[in-house]
């Protein structure tokens, strides 16, 4: 474990494009479980960055440090620092508000409030800004459109979202996320939930938005971390072992361990 | 799978099959039986009342409904008193003991450290094992004093606002409508928060992470997620509370002060409809018995068309939020 420590002493970073966010020695701590041991990495700008490891590498958790979400459950703790724009976002002054219209997410399963389609995009929205009828009409159907829900949903935005199928909804819950305008969004397991139209949808989704959002993708599926992704960070048992560019990831990887994992040997 | 369903099928399964089926539609029937009980002495209730009552209710007909003339020596009957009294004892008991148990309910499982949850939590329950008639001494004993002492304060201010301040007038007995509807609302806040936060349990913790992700405080995801959510068990909890302060008879009886003029003021004695049966029941014969008899008809009535309103109100809020 001595060049795992090592390794992952220094940032890795990406050379190619500006880091949106700085990840300095982040430790996690459960009820006093060392889940996450000093992550240091670059979270390059405007591109989209998949974080994949077997199940209860961290790579999850890592992502619910990205916009505190962790901080509504007690006895829950991060240390080190996550610069976002230069500054550091896990300190206790910086405003939970102000981080999460910067961050949004969203999570392994589609969770539409139950209200309608346009209250579903005009909830968050209302949180931080107050807008005329027109514009907030407006806001979701931009919103929308980026989310490619607009055709599918323009006929029954009065209508439950619950009513959606899952694909739409989580859709819906992408352009929830969206409507605030954030600089970064956070993908949680996105396509789990969902059968392979749905799944292809998203993805497609993905690279579109990436012209405009920094997007973190957390998954379990290697394909789909091929696919749309960058950049790509393997983690193992709460360390971060690489992170690189996507393609070197998948043909050359430079660790035992990340090979060893995309090739299906373990995990 | 094929090799098994290619052999015959042994005499045993069949014989089995048609037991089960036996068994089956006995267990049905007895279920069925169950269920046509609690109809069968729902409708045998309000049958009796209803013909119990049938000498006041047909012979004066809405004038026992509108009249607040209760007089048994001369034979004359008006409902309007009690029904009035147990409509507006209820509503306080309802106005005071919602938002509290609402914020208990919060309280207990956003809020609340762990460690809290449980003892907080049985402590509240056994309010709802505390029974009426502890409650009426403790209110006639302890509340009612203490009323008394802060009744002409209330009439002192609250008295003096315009509209509403003629609810707020009167001499400071301590007994009323107003002692009665607090005492009320501490019965039936175990069985509301209780409810609440049962069902608050029950939203998933995505669905919360959802709202919190996109920057709502505690407070708007339990208004705006929380609530919407467990809307139709809130609004049940809420009438199971109601129910029992509408028909709640010891308690109201001791601190309700028993008197069938109506005022418009809170803290003025009035009477329900309930305490006046269980005033009244012993000596009753004749026309007044029937008329007490006629009253618990009312008050299935009451407790009837105060569920058909709630229904009511719950399919218009589904109607709006578009289902």
């Amino acid at each position: 474990m001595n060049d795992l420590a090592a390794a992952t002493a220094a940032p890795l970073t990406g050379a190619n494009a500006p880091a949106k966010l700085k990840v300095r020695d982040v430790h996690f701590y459960y009820n006093g479980y060392h889940a996450l041991k000093g992550i240091n990495m670059d979270i390059p700008e405007k591109q989209v960055t998949a974080i994949i490891g077997p199940s209860g590498c961290g790579k999850s958790t890592l992502l619910r440090i990205f916009n505190r979400i962790y901080a509504i459950y007690p006895k829950l703790e991060a240390k080190g620092s996550i610069e976002l724009d230069g500054e550091n976002i896990l300190d206790p002054s910086y405003s939970m508000n102000r981080l999460r219209t910067k961050v949004g997410m969203v999570f392994q399963k589609p969770v539409p409030f139950p209200m309608t389609i346009f209250e579903n995009v005009a909830y968050g929205i209302r949180h931080h800004e107050r807008l005329s009828r027109a514009d907030m009409e407006i806001r979701v159907e931009q919103a929308l459109r980026s989310a490619a829900l607009w055709d599918e949903a323009k006929d029954k935005l009065k209508q439950s979202a619950l009513g959606l199928s899952g694909g739409q909804q989580q859709r819906l819950c992408i352009a929830r996320g969206i409507a605030l305008r954030p600089e970064v969004l956070l993908l949680d397991e996105p396509t789990s939930a969902l059968d392979p139209i749905a799944t292809g949808r998203i993805e497609q989704l993905v690279e579109e938005l990436k012209h405009e959002y920094t997007i973190v993708i957390v998954t379990h599926n290697m394909q789909q971390a091929a696919r749309v992704s960058d950049r790509t960070a393997f983690m193992y048992m709460g360390d971060l072992i690489e992170f690189d560019n996507t393609e070197k990831i998948f043909t050359k990887p430079g660790k035992k361990q990340t090979e060893d994992y995309i090739t299906g040997r373990f995990g | 799978m094929s090799a098994t369903s290619a052999e015959p099928i042994p005499r045993d399964t069949e014989h089995r099959s048609r037991t089960d089926a036996r068994h089956d539609l006995f267990f049905r029937f007895l279920l069925r039986f169950c269920a046509m009980l609690v109809l069968a002495a729902l409708l045998g209730a309000a049958l009796s009342t209803l013909w119990g009552g049938r000498e006041v209710l047909f012979k004066d007909g809405f004038r026992f409904l509108f009249s607040s003339d209760w007089n048994p020596v001369e034979n004359q009957f008006g409902a309007l008193a009690p029904i009035v009294g147990t409509l507006v004892t209820s509503l306080i008991a309802l106005l005071l003991a919602v938002p509290v148990s609402f914020g208990i309910a919060l309280f207990l499982t956003e809020i609340a450290p762990r460690w809290m949850r449980g003892p907080v939590s049985a402590a509240i329950e056994l309010l709802a094992a505390i029974p009426s008639i502890i409650y009426g001494m403790w209110g006639l004993f302890v509340f009612v004093p203490f009323m008394a002492s802060i009744e002409p304060t209330l009439s002192d201010t609250l008295g003096n606002i315009p509209v509403i301040g003629a609810l707020f007038q009167g001499p400071p007995l301590g007994l009323g409508l107003l002692t009665a509807g607090i005492v009320l609302a501490v019965m039936i806040l175990p069985f509301i928060s209780s409810v609440m936060r049962e069902v608050f349990q029950t939203v998933p913790a995505r669905l919360k992470e959802s709202s919190y992700a996109l920057g709502s405080t505690t407070w708007e995801v339990v208004w705006d997620i929380v609530l919407p959510y467990t809307r139709s068990a809130v609004i049940g909890g809420i009438f199971l509370g109601l129910g029992r302060a509408l028909g709640e008879t010891m308690a109201v009886t001791f601190v309700l002060g028993n008197s069938y003029n109506l005022t418009a003021s809170l803290l003025m004695p009035g009477t329900s409809i309930s305490s006046s049966i269980a005033n009244e029941f012993n000596e009753a014969v004749g026309m007044h018995r029937s008329a007490l008899i006629a009253l618990g008809f009312l008050l299935f009535v009451v407790t009837f068309i105060v569920l058909l309103i709630a229904r009511f109100m719950l399919r218009q809020l589904q109607r709006k939020e578009g289902r």
